[in-house]
């Protein structure tokens, strides 16, 4: 045996220094509380968030005593506990996940709305297309299973039926359509057909919003509780939000070369952002925010939302929908 | 531990192996996955590694620290608490209960609720590091510390030194080969731990970079990434073993000696424990999962406490048809699971005895083996799901994987564990090597390939469900991912609780078969 003498005070020592650093999760834990509010995005940093990245690199906040720290999502990131947690004082989800979590309890209110139109599209190849939910039929469909209810919801409002589609889980992944493996995939518009197209695979896209699925999307949520105790903050934060997605509007190239910029570690491609930022744009801009403003919606709006949503096996009541915050910035 | 002698020729066999391999791989990826986006060629792999290594380095740097401090912190609690419990008989019971339960949580539940808690920065990605090792290494580690001939302890006693100096001179010593061991297998599990981590929010490191090529259809993105990720792994693995020979000179100083069940004479006593220490053990862990939600004062909107599972499950209006749904997910997932866990186990204690018959063969297929294992699961599950399909043989393949690796590596160490003795009096017969492996060498096995057996059972659980959530939608972890994107948090904890349970139950029949089989093999390793 090589090992050097071991002293009974040496193994106290070690295990006194051992149980110390038991707790320095602890301490690491509680130096993450600090005043900043947090604002939680729904995915992976990209420019589908490019207004909050232009409003961060503007000042929009900060001019206004706002110290905003935009927290990135990801494929196992919650968003409605983060905020209902107090985490994050506004977060971004979609109507229908908002709707689910208030039938759990959640005391959420939708104040703004980003994308008006539904970014779920079913994207195939163009030698073996889906123009229009008919065609689904007979087809296999790759998607991730959560959004079982997406297709579900389409499929009553164009009279097809859903058991004569072969769902195939998959998930974040063009491969399996371009592999053959599937003939069609339920994913974003501005996410995976831009992702081939870049790659060179020609693609047909279907928006779901254009068959009667009427779900508002990128919403902006909040609490109840927030929205009494802290209504000068979410009006600030809301304002610098919205002036950042007007200049993202101006020059959505310049929101892609800003996101590329800004998060260096990601690998972003420069080309793949700037389309999706041009694409992404359709979404959001509408006759109703020329007129009225980035985010806004109205009854008419809402009113589509709960038809689509009561398809969805969704009770919702327009009372989840809120536009104070919007009038009074707009006002 | 001698080192192997290095023959030259043995050498450049291995090296012609390693090139014919990479070269088959090429040809296969530029032949027959040509146009199809699966099979990156290593060219093109290497090419990319190049193309983007500030990159990728800045990527590893982020996840390797996280993954570093994961692994000290985890280890380190796994020591303290070994050591704790070996100096405490009383409280091991309780102490394997709860370290087991909390390694049996799965992940996919429980990295969004670190998120919650944590807050933006590097918890969860830590925690889940830390999670991901401190299991494997406590175990085999109080085996190590139990491993020790009981004569040298009579010699302590017999100088009059307590129990203490026991543990300091005898037994941390003896438990170091155990250590080097679980710490082999802790580095890239740690990796992974950091890396699913970083599924639940991060802006940088390599698994937010595997996310962005598999959406992006970069396959040699992907392909690189995961070599980057196996390099890595195998560098962890490989730097523990160096430490560790530079450290433990010498071989394991003892036979191995299973740990001694410890059942009372009296009947009605051995009954009370039987049934009174698992209801014990329950009865805390219920309290732990209250009271540690109520002192972080979790929402209770996601945080649920036993008493809303309970509503939910039990006495609720609805309950039947919430079990019913459980249940049924439950099945779907155990059909699949159950058979890959044996088919895993087995494939790794066989290959751990050839292995030992066959030294060259070990030194071409353990890298293969640690790299086959070190791939994150979120690359490997896709490409196995392409492979084998998205039916039950593609999710047995996937849980046979996942246990696999750890098995081999347990398996190995025991083979080498038979005592000295016993081999030279083999050899003095001229003993042929199957008989060597069969009476010396795979009886000091069993207690490995034991314990290897138990720390599975959460393993596969755990690799099922990920599985499950990532590629084949079918089963309880694809509940889980429907219940928590609709905030349906009842049943998200509802999976967790069973699925912890069938662990738990798991981990527990393979205990009771260890005692029973070692009981019968352990007179044997202790003839001399």
């Amino acid at each position: 045996m090589k090992f050097p003498p071991i002293s009974r005070r040496a193994t106290l020592g070690l295990l006194a220094g051992g149980a110390a650093s038991m707790f320095a999760p602890m301490r690491f834990a509680s130096a993450q509380s600090n005043p900043a509010l947090n604002f939680q995005l729904s995915w992976l940093p990209s420019v589908q968030f490019g207004g909050s990245y232009m409003a961060e690199e503007n000042g929009y906040w900060s001019e206004k005593g706002l110290d905003v720290s935009l927290l990135p999502g990801g494929p196992n990131a919650p968003v409605e506990p983060s905020v209902m947690a107090g985490t994050s004082l506004l977060g971004i989800t979609a109507a229908d996940y908002a709707s689910a979590a208030v039938a759990e309890g959640a005391t959420f209110k939708i104040i703004a709305v980003a994308m008006q139109k539904n970014p779920f599209t079913i994207a195939s190849l163009p030698g073996n297309p889906v123009n229009t939910p008919a065609d689904l039929v007979g087809k296999k469909i790759g998607m991730a299973v959560a959004n079982t209810p997406i297709l579900a919801a389409l499929c009553a409002l164009n009279d097809v039926d859903i058991n004569e589609i072969e769902i195939v889980p998959t998930q974040y992944d063009p491969a399996p359509l371009v592999n053959g493996e599937v003939d069609c995939l339920l994913c974003w518009l501005t996410d995976l057909p831009i992702a081939m197209t870049v790659a060179g695979v020609e693609n047909v896209t279907m928006l779901l919003a254009d068959h009667g699925y009427a779900v508002h999307s990128q919403t902006y949520i909040v609490t109840e509780e927030a929205l009494e105790n802290q209504r000068a903050e979410i009006v600030a934060l809301m304002a610098g939000e919205i002036a950042g997605w007007n200049a993202y509007f101006a020059d959505t190239d310049a929101a892609a070369e800003l996101t590329v910029a800004k998060f260096p570690d990601l690998g972003l491609d420069l080309e793949t952002q700037k389309l999706q930022a041009a694409k992404q744009v359709d979404l959001m801009a509408s006759p109703l925010t020329e007129e009225y403003g980035f985010g806004w919606f109205t009854e008419e709006t809402v009113a589509e939302n709960i038809a689509t949503l009561g398809l969805l096996d969704r009770e919702v009541s327009a009372d989840l929908w809120d536009r104070s915050i919007l009038e009074e910035i707009y006002g | 531990m001698t080192k192997p002698p290095l023959f030259t020729a043995a050498q450049m066999r291995i090296y012609a192996w390693f090139a014919g391999l990479l070269l088959a791989w090429e040809l296969i990826a530029r032949l027959a996955f040509g146009d199809l986006y699966i099979l990156s060629p290593p060219t093109a792999i290497l090419l990319r590694i190049l193309e983007d290594f500030p990159l990728y380095c800045r990527a590893l740097g982020t996840t390797v620290l996280e993954a570093l401090i994961g692994f000290a912190l985890g280890n380190l609690a796994a020591i303290l608490l070994a050591i704790l419990v070996v100096a405490l008989p009383p409280i091991e019971r309780l102490a394997q209960a709860i370290a087991l339960v909390v390694f049996c949580l799965p992940l996919v539940a429980t990295g969004p609720v670190l998120r919650v808690i944590y807050g933006p920065g590097w918890g969860p990605q830590i925690t889940l590091a830390a999670l991901s090792v401190y299991y494997t290494t406590f175990v085999p580690l109080v085996v190590g510390l139990r491993a020790v001939p009981p004569n040298w302890l009579d010699l302590i006693a017999s100088y009059g030194r307590g129990r203490m100096t026991a543990m300091t001179v005898v037994r941390i010593r003896a438990s170091l080969p155990y250590l080097v061991a679980s710490l082999k297998i802790a580095a890239p599990a740690a990796f992974l731990g950091a890396i699913v981590g970083e599924f639940t929010g991060a802006d940088r490191g390599i698994g937010v970079l595997s996310i962005q090529a598999m959406r992006s259809l970069d396959v040699d993105g992907t392909w690189a990434l995961a070599t980057i990720a196996s390099a890595v792994a195998i560098i962890g693995y490989a730097l523990v073993g160096w430490g560790g020979r530079l450290l433990a000179i010498g071989a394991p100083p003892t036979l191995l000696v299973s740990p001694k069940a410890r059942a009372p004479q009296v009947l009605w006593k051995r009954i009370g424990i039987a049934i009174g220490a698992p209801m014990l053990s329950i009865a805390v862990v219920l309290l732990l999962w209250q009271v540690s939600m109520d002192a972080l004062d979790l929402s209770r909107f996601f945080a649920k406490r036993p008493g809303d599972i309970w509503t939910y499950l039990v006495t609720g209006g609805q309950a039947a048809a919430h079990r019913s749904e459980l249940f049924a997910a439950l099945g779907a997932t155990m059909i699949v699971t159950i058979p890959g866990y044996f088919a895993g186990l087995g494939l790794g204690a066989v290959l751990a005895a050839l292995f030992c018959l066959l030294p060259t063969v070990e030194k071409i297929a353990s890298p293969v083996a640690i790299a086959l294992r070190s791939i994150p699961i979120v690359v490997t599950a896709p490409l196995l799901v392409l492979a084998l399909g998205r039916g039950q043989l593609g999710m047995l393949v996937i849980v046979a994987v996942m246990i696999f690796f750890p098995t081999l590596v347990s398996c190995l160490h025991g083979l080498r564990q038979a005592p000295g003795q016993v081999i030279d009096y083999f050899n003095s017969f001229r003993a042929p090597p199957l008989t060597q492996l069969f009476l010396a060498r795979v009886p000091a096995m069993l207690p490995s390939l034991f314990a290897a057996a138990r720390m599975a059972v959460p393993m596969a659980v755990l690799a099922a469900t990920v599985a499950e959530w990532l590629a084949t939608g079918t089963g309880i972890g694809n509940l889980m991912a429907l219940t928590s994107s609709t905030s349906n948090y009842n049943m998200l904890w509802s999976c967790v609780a069973i699925l912890t349970l069938v662990s738990v139950t798991g981990y527990m029949l393979v205990a009771m078969l260890e005692r029973r089989v070692l009981s019968h093999f352990a007179p044997e390793q202790v003839i001399q």
